[in-house]
């Protein structure tokens, strides 16, 4: 076992860690934040994606013990990353509908804010290439790509209006 | 009739969604350790047949944190039934013990380890010694069936005894006929593939054990337990969490009785979650139909006959023999004669996948109406409108009778409800400009270079919901701020019933739906309701939850009537507030009613509505769908590509739009799969799947197709609470037919899904 520290949603957790232990099975496993689901556990299905780093990842397919000093976000962080309001994001998937059984929802919603953050006005296009190494088995991409499009929109005019 | 409603018909979110998009809803996966918890492994047969003649667990037992180990010596089998229903499909081996000594497909369950972690579970697993003695092994139906034939599992026939659905007189059918079409159809072996990867810890108090799993199908799992242990239901609890997606997965399963039979013998709670490849190869699978059809027409284009035989790969338990679903009567004729058997093989067990029978057998009846309609020259659309199913026509092959039948020795007429399939074909041929893109059978609507494209439709209907399945009890409660708690065992699995049914709820007392809460998942909690399957939960389940609502209803106008010195019938909610009908300044709030003491009883009212409804048998109410589709196929790469696609539902009312939309879509991308690219590929010499995994066993992803166009008949239904029908299975049900007469059209051959560029290659050479 490995002694490490994992930076995540900026509290700092001490775990000890096999080498091999997913940083997908640690952060479910042994800190407790179920938020990023594991569906396929071999980079398939996109349900475990988390930002390393702000940047997406399948945290399925990455090593815990590298993720040491790295910033991890995970669904959990996203409201406390709004002043503790939900984001845009959530907002839209709840009143558009982007959700059916919920399982690739934490996902969708990470992959989805790192598209916001870097291009706030994307197209439809975008959009489904942002999501496009997520599977939803319930099949709701039109609503889930409505909901991308709808925050997007939101905050451009929260934007605009400051 | 119609009615207004100011709850039902909008797009509400749903109640779960806040903890859909933080994260915080749990699935079975994600439920918190249990102190002294250990966590369980199975292992696994590498053969598609075999007994086990010896078995050695003394290193795994040995090994340090293993806390126990059980195989087939441990003898586990129910032989005692307390709540069987008259149906048992678990498509796990329910006929004969939990780990039997005889294994009878690959994957099947040989022994079973709890561990103080799974690693150390994992690494047990290897220092079991089994010696096995392989059997012959039978991988095709028709095979199976023959005579003497190697037996596919230790009890029962190959095949079981055909359901037989006859009226009329087949043989004067087919002599009245003109023409008669025969067809042999079959599918490819869809998985239901959800997402969520289940999960279970069980734990025993003394003799009591609790459940804690992800399920569609929390009483049966309560009822299986009980059978399987034998105990009284009074020791057995269930709790559900919503399932990460299931589509008649998570019903009973093995791993979950599996997990029990381990925690009572480590005497620990024992968690066991299974990995992406055993959801994929040791759960079940949709039923691989081979069908034979047979349909006779006069020259004027009416069907007078029809017969068939539908045969289902049940695979090693799967135990399918009838239709469930009135699947035939797409079409009303005279005479007809259906024939299903369920046949065994030493593969994957297969049991219900959302749509099951009306998908398989629709899909061979259209294939085989399409060339009818091109036997006596007449366009699919007419010839579909000329045929189909009416209101108040006969459900001839409507579960209810089997069970009348087997159970009362009857045979009860059935009655469909409503249909709006005319209406549905109509608008959906409009949709796709049917009339300037259908060019003729197998012609294709244009040709550019080497792409050519094709038109083609497909009806199909599916329950709602049927009799047999039992009662469901329901109960409001309402608190003192006006507030109510809905209890009822709906199964959570991304239809939202938990949200449709609290709508159905507030729209009886006159609330919003974020006044209901909703319990769920608990069988000492919530009234029975057998399982949320064969999209029962908007017709019957939710006739039950109207009427306890109504119940409630009753009650607080009685109170209401001594609050405002008023008759209770003169009485009416709405917008949380009682009121004197025509003098609607008279009145009092929910919230005050409930809060403030009544003269009689120097107390504030308690209100608990409930009800336990089933449905009666001699009426069908069944939804309608025609899907409409355009492909192109590239006549150089043999690739196909979804030009559009139309999808029209009568599903009655519409209690939820936004719900219903995504209900048809997934319908929809899941039926693209089973067209195109969802198939368990088995491997001919051991019967072990080679594609257990998403790499392999291609899901559509939000790149790979079109939306579909979407649209609703709303025909009211006089028998479903406030006219609504069932949606969630009957999605799938067309949506092959459409796509497979489509590419008929394209490049004159049929093709069976999956619809593969290799399959088309063939077709194309075969054509040349």
């Amino acid at each position: 076992m490995n002694a490490i520290n994992l930076k995540i949603n900026n509290e700092h957790y001490d775990v000890s860690v096999k080498p091999h232990w997913s940083l997908a099975y640690v952060i479910r496993e042994k800190v407790g934040l179920t938020g990023t689901k594991t569906g396929c556990e071999m980079g398939t299905c996109g349900s475990c994606t988390l930002l390393l780093d702000g940047k997406p990842v399948f945290s399925c397919l990455r090593m815990a013990i590298d993720a040491q000093g790295c910033d991890i976000r995970t669904i959990e962080g996203v409201e406390e990353d709004n002043n503790g309001e939900l984001h845009p994001l959530q907002e839209a998937f709840i009143q558009d509908h982007g959700m059916q059984c919920g399982f690739c929802t934490p996902g969708m919603i990470i992959a989805a804010k790192h598209l916001l953050e870097h291009n706030p006005d994307p197209t439809e296009r975008e959009v489904r290439e942002a999501i496009g190494g997520h599977l939803c088995r319930c099949g709701t991409y039109i609503r889930i790509v409505r909901s991308i499009l709808n925050a997007a929109e939101t905050m451009r005019n929260a934007q605009a209006g400051q | 009739m119609t009615s207004e409603t100011s709850v039902v018909g909008k797009s509400l979110p749903l109640l779960d969604a806040y903890e859909k998009v933080t994260g915080k809803l749990k699935y079975a996966g994600d439920l918190p350790a249990m102190h002294r918890m250990h966590h369980a492994k199975v292992l696994r047969s590498p053969y598609a047949h075999a007994k086990v003649v010896h078995i050695d667990t003394s290193a795994a037992e040995a090994l340090p944190g293993v806390s126990a180990v059980i195989t087939h010596k441990d003898d586990i089998t129910g032989k005692k039934k307390t709540c069987g229903s008259p149906w048992h499909d678990f498509s796990f081996n329910f006929m004969g013990p939990m780990i039997s000594p005889e294994v009878c497909y690959v994957g099947d369950e040989v022994a079973v380890v709890s561990a103080v972690d799974e690693e150390t579970a994992k690494e047990a697993l290897k220092l079991i010694e089994v010696e096995y003695e392989e059997l012959p092994a039978i991988f095709d139906m028709e095979e199976a069936m023959k005579e003497g034939a190697p037996q596919v599992r230790p009890w029962g026939p190959n095949s079981l005894p055909p359901s037989l659905f006859e009226w009329g007189n087949i043989e004067e059918g087919f002599e009245q006929a003109d023409y008669i079409i025969e067809n042999r159809i079959t599918l490819g072996n869809q998985q239901h593939a959800p997402l969520d990867r289940n999960a279970c810890i069980a734990h025993w108090e003394g003799d009591s054990v609790s459940l804690w799993t992800s399920t569609q199908a929390l009483f049966w799992i309560r009822d299986a337990v009980t059978d399987f242990f034998e105990l009284s239901p009074s020791k057995v609890r269930v709790y559900s969490t919503p399932t990460g997606g299931s589509f008649g997965l998570w019903w009973g399963n093995n791993f979950m009785l599996l997990a029990i039979a381990i925690a009572r013998k480590a005497r620990r709670p024992i968690r066991l979650v299974l990995t992406r490849d055993e959801v994929q190869t040791t759960v079940k699978r949709r039923e691989r139909p081979l069908i034979d059809a047979k349909i006779g027409i006069t020259k004027d284009g009416k069907m007078v006959s029809q017969s068939y035989r539908h045969l289902m790969d049940n695979g090693a338990y799967g135990n399918k023999f009838d239709p469930y679903q009135s699947v035939a009567d797409i079409y009303t004729t005279e005479h007809a004669r259906v024939e299903f058997i369920g046949v065994a093989t030493n593969l994957l067990p297969a049991g219900c996948m959302r749509g099951v029978g009306d998908l398989t057998l629709a899909y061979a009846i259209e294939q085989t109406v399409d060339m009818a309609a091109e036997r006596v020259g007449m366009d699919p659309v007419e010839f579909h409108l000329k045929n189909h199913w009416k209101t108040g026509d006969i459900c001839h092959t409507s579960q209810e009778v089997v069970f009348a039948k087997l159970l009362f020795n009857k045979n009860p007429t059935v009655e469909l409800t409503s249909s709006g399939l005319a209406e549905c074909i109509t608008r959906g041929a409009e949709a796709m400009d049917w009339k300037n893109k259908w060019k003729g059978w197998g012609t294709p609507s244009s040709v550019d270079g080497h792409k050519v494209r094709g038109v083609g439709m497909g009806i199909s209907t599916h329950i709602s919901g049927l009799a047999f399945f039992g009662f469901n009890g329901i109960t409001v409660k309402v608190n003192p701020d006006g507030t109510m708690a809905l209890t009822t065992g709906i199964g959570r699995m991304g239809q939202a019933g938990d949200t449709t049914q609290a709508m159905v709820c507030a729209e009886v007392l006159g609330v919003e739906l974020e006044d209901i809460n909703v319990i769920d998942g608990d069988t000492e909690v919530c009234g029975h309701t057998m399982v949320t399957f064969g999209s029962n939960g908007m017709h019957m389940g939710a006739r039950a939850t109207k009427a306890a609502a109504e119940h409630a209803k009753e009650q607080i106008l009685e109170y209401a009537a001594k609050h405002l010195e008023a008759n209770p019938a003169d009485l009416d909610i709405k917008n949380r507030r009682i009121f004197v009908k025509g003098s609607e300044d008279r009145g009092v709030t929910l919230k005050e009613l409930m809060s403030t003491p009544i003269f009689e009883y120097l107390a504030a009212p308690e209100v608990i509505g409930s009800a336990s409804k089933g449905v009666e048998f001699d009426k069908a109410g069944k939804m309608m769908m025609a899907d409409f589709a355009e492909v192109e196929i590239d006549t150089r790469t043999a690739q196909m590509k979804l030009i559009k696609f139309v999808a029209v539902h009568d599903s009655g009312t519409i209690v939820n739009p936004a719900v219903c939309e995504n209900q048809v879509a997934g319908g929809y991308y899941q039926s693209m799969g089973l067209s195109t690219t969802e198939h368990l590929v088995f491997d001919d010499e051991t019967g072990a799947i080679l594609n257990p995994n998403f790499m392999d066993y291609k899901l559509m992803g939000p790149l790979d197709m079109p939306d579909p166009e979407i649209m609703f008949e709303e025909v009211y239904d006089e028998d479903g609470p406030f006219g609504a029908k069932g949606i969630g299975e009957g999605v799938t049900c067309a949506v092959p037919i459409a796509i497979s007469n489509a590419v008929y059209n394209a490049i004159g051959v049929r093709i069976d899904p999956p619809i593969t560029p290799d399959k088309i290659l063939q077709a194309l050479k075969s054509k040349s």
